[in-house]
C-alpha cells in the first residue's frame, strides 16, 4: 500500500464538520426566518422552538469557528510569489492550458475564503448575540440585524463555492474530510512546497 | 406594498377637533381585549397613562398649546396602531407573526413571535409594546370584531363622533367634503389606516412629521433580502456551469 500523509487531523476533521454542520442549520434556519418558511420551521416544531436552534447553533458555530483558527488562522495570513501567481491564472480553474505555480498546504484562494470566513463569521456571531440578549437597545438592535444580514449574505455566496472545490471540482478533495490522509505521490503533486518543508522531497 | 384590498381597506378616521378627552375608547379598548389597569402617577398632565403600554392599546395624547386668541387650549388626539399599509413591524418579523387582515388591519399571531423586538424598531410610530412574556401587543383594529362587521371597541363607544370606522375611501371622501383640505396618514407608507382629519397643523398635536421605515431595512427589505436567494441560486448555478464547461482539476503527469 501507497505511503500515506496526513493532511487534517483528526480534530480538524471534527471541529470542520462541527463547523459545517452548524453553518448548513443555521443557513436553512436563517432562510427560514428570512422568507417565513412555514415547512421549513414546521419540522422543528414552531417558530419559536426554530428560533432556540439557531440560536444555540449560533454558540456552537461561533466557538467552533473560534477553534478552527489553531488549524488555519497562520497559514492563512501568509502569501508569496507564487500565490500572487495563482491570483493571475485564476488557480488553473478557468483553463486547464494555464501552468499553476507550485503550492504549499492551501492555495491562496482557500486562505483568502477562511479570511472572509473568520471576518463574516465573527460579525455574523457577534452580532446575533446582540439581538439575542441586548434586544432593548433599538438602535443597536438595528445595526445589528443590518450587520447578520450583510455576513449572511457572505455565506451564501462563499460556502457553495467552498463546497464546489472540495468536492466536484476537485476530485479526491473531500477524503480529506473524512479520512484527513493522501498517498504521498498526490500530495507531492498538489503540495509539493508542503511537502518539500516536512522533507518528503 | 400593493395593497390587493384597496376596495374594502377600512380605517379609523380620528377627528380631533370633536374630541373631549373622555378616555371612553380607552376604558372600552381594554373592556374587549381584556387588558389590566395600569398604576400610574399624576405627572401634572390629563394624558394617562402617559404612553401606550402592553395593556393600553390606545391613548389620548395630550397638549396644552396656547395661542394667542385662546390662553387656554387643550389638544386631545386618539393614538394607536397606525395600521400601515407599508408596514415596517410586518416587513422586519421575522417569524411572521405579524401580518395583514384583508380589511387592512395589521394584526399578530401571539403564538408566533419570538420576542425579537425587532418590530419595535421598525415601527415609524413607536406603537408595538411586549408583555410580561415577552411576547408583543398592540392594537389590532379589533380584527375580530370588524371580522364580523362590528365596529372596534373604541369607535363604539366614542360619544362625539371623533373615532369613525369605515371604507377607508369612504372616510377620506366625507372629510374632505367636510372641509379637510389635507389628512394626516393619506398617503404616508403608501397610507395608514389610522387617518386624522386636522384643521390645524399635525405637528401641533405631537404627530410625527412624514413617518418612513428606518433606511436600513427599507435597504435589507429592498436588497439585502432578495440578494440572498439570488446570490444563492447564482453562486450553485456558476459551479455548475463550470463543472459542465471547464469540468474538474485534472492532475498534469509532467509535474513533480
Amino acid at each position: 500500500m501507497a505511503e500515506m500523509v496526513r493532511k487534517s487531523s483528526v480534530d480538524e476533521i471534527l471541529n470542520h464538520w462541527i463547523l459545517a454542520g452548524s453553518c448548513i442549520l443555521l443557513s436553512i434556519t436563517g432562510f427560514a426566518f428570512l422568507f417565513h418558511l412555514e415547512p421549513v420551521s414546521s419540522v422543528f416544531g414552531g417558530v419559536n422552538t426554530m428560533k432556540e436552534v439557531h440560536n444555540w447553533g449560533g454558540v456552537v458555530f461561533g466557538l467552533s469557528l473560534l477553534y478552527s483558527m489553531r488549524h488555519y488562522l497562520i497559514d492563512a495570513l501568509e502569501y508569496d510569489a507564487d500565490d500572487m501567481q495563482w491570483f493571475k491564472v485564476a488557480g488553473g480553474y478557468l483553463s486547464h492550458k494555464v501552468t499553476v505555480p507550485p503550492m504549499g498546504k492551501y492555495n491562496p484562494g482557500q486562505k483568502l475564503y477562511y479570511l472572509a470566513i473568520v471576518v463574516a463569521g465573527i460579525a455574523i456571531a457577534a452580532s446575533g448575540l446582540v439581538m439575542w440578549l441586548l434586544k432593548d437597545n433599538a438602535s443597536l438592535l438595528l445595526l445589528s440585524h443590518i450587520v447578520h444580514n450583510v455576513a449572511f449574505i457572505i455565506f451564501v455566496l462563499a460556502v457553495p463555492v467552498h463546497i464546489y472545490l472540495g468536492t466536484l471540482a476537485n476530485p479526491g478533495t473531500f477524503k480529506l474530510m473524512v479520512s484527513g490522509t493522501l498517498p504521498l505521490s498526490e500530495a507531492k503533486k498538489r503540495y509539493p512546497k508542503w511537502m518539500k518543508a516536512a522533507g518528503k522531497m | 406594498m400593493a395593497n390587493d384590498n384597496t376596495n374594502n381597506r377600512k380605517a379609523i378616521l380620528v377627528t380631533p377637533e370633536a374630541c373631549i378627552g373622555c378616555r371612553a375608547c380607552q376604558v372600552a379598548c381594554k373592556s374587549w381585549n381584556q387588558l389590566p389597569g395600569i398604576k400610574t402617577k399624576n405627572n401634572g398632565t390629563y394624558q394617562n397613562p402617559p404612553d401606550l403600554a402592553s395593556a393600553a392599546f390606545n391613548i389620548i395624547q395630550f397638549s396644552e398649546v396656547p395661542s394667542k386668541e385662546s390662553p387656554v387650549r387643550w389638544l386631545f388626539v386618539s393614538r394607536r396602531c397606525m395600521h400601515c399599509d407599508d408596514a415596517g413591524c410586518m416587513k422586519i418579523c421575522p417569524s411572521g407573526a405579524l401580518y395583514k387582515t384583508k380589511e387592512g388591519a395589521v394584526a399578530y399571531d401571539r403564538d408566533k413571535c419570538i420576542g425579537c423586538k425587532l418590530c419595535v424598531t421598525a415601527c415609524p410610530f413607536d406603537v408595538p409594546r411586549y408583555d410580561a412574556e415577552g411576547k408583543v401587543t398592540k392594537c389590532h383594529l379589533c380584527f375580530d370584531r370588524i371580522g364580523s362587521a362590528m365596529q372596534p371597541s373604541c369607535v363604539k363607544t366614542c360619544p362625539t363622533g371623533a373615532l369613525k370606522f369605515d371604507d377607508r375611501a369612504k372616510l377620506i371622501d366625507d372629510a374632505k367634503k367636510e372641509g379637510f383640505k389635507t389628512l394626516y396618514g393619506e398617503k404616508d407608507l403608501d397610507g395608514l389606516g389610522s387617518i386624522y382629519a386636522f384643521k390645524e397643523e399635525p405637528k401641533l398635536y405631537g404627530m410625527k412629521e412624514n413617518p418612513t421605515i428606518p433606511s436600513s431595512v427599507a435597504f435589507w427589505h429592498n436588497y439585502l433580502k432578495p440578494l440572498s436567494w439570488i446570490g444563492l441560486s447564482g453562486v450553485v448555478a456558476a459551479a455548475a456551469i463550470h463543472y459542465l464547461a471547464i469540468g474538474p482539476h485534472k492532475e498534469k503527469e509532467e509535474e513533480v
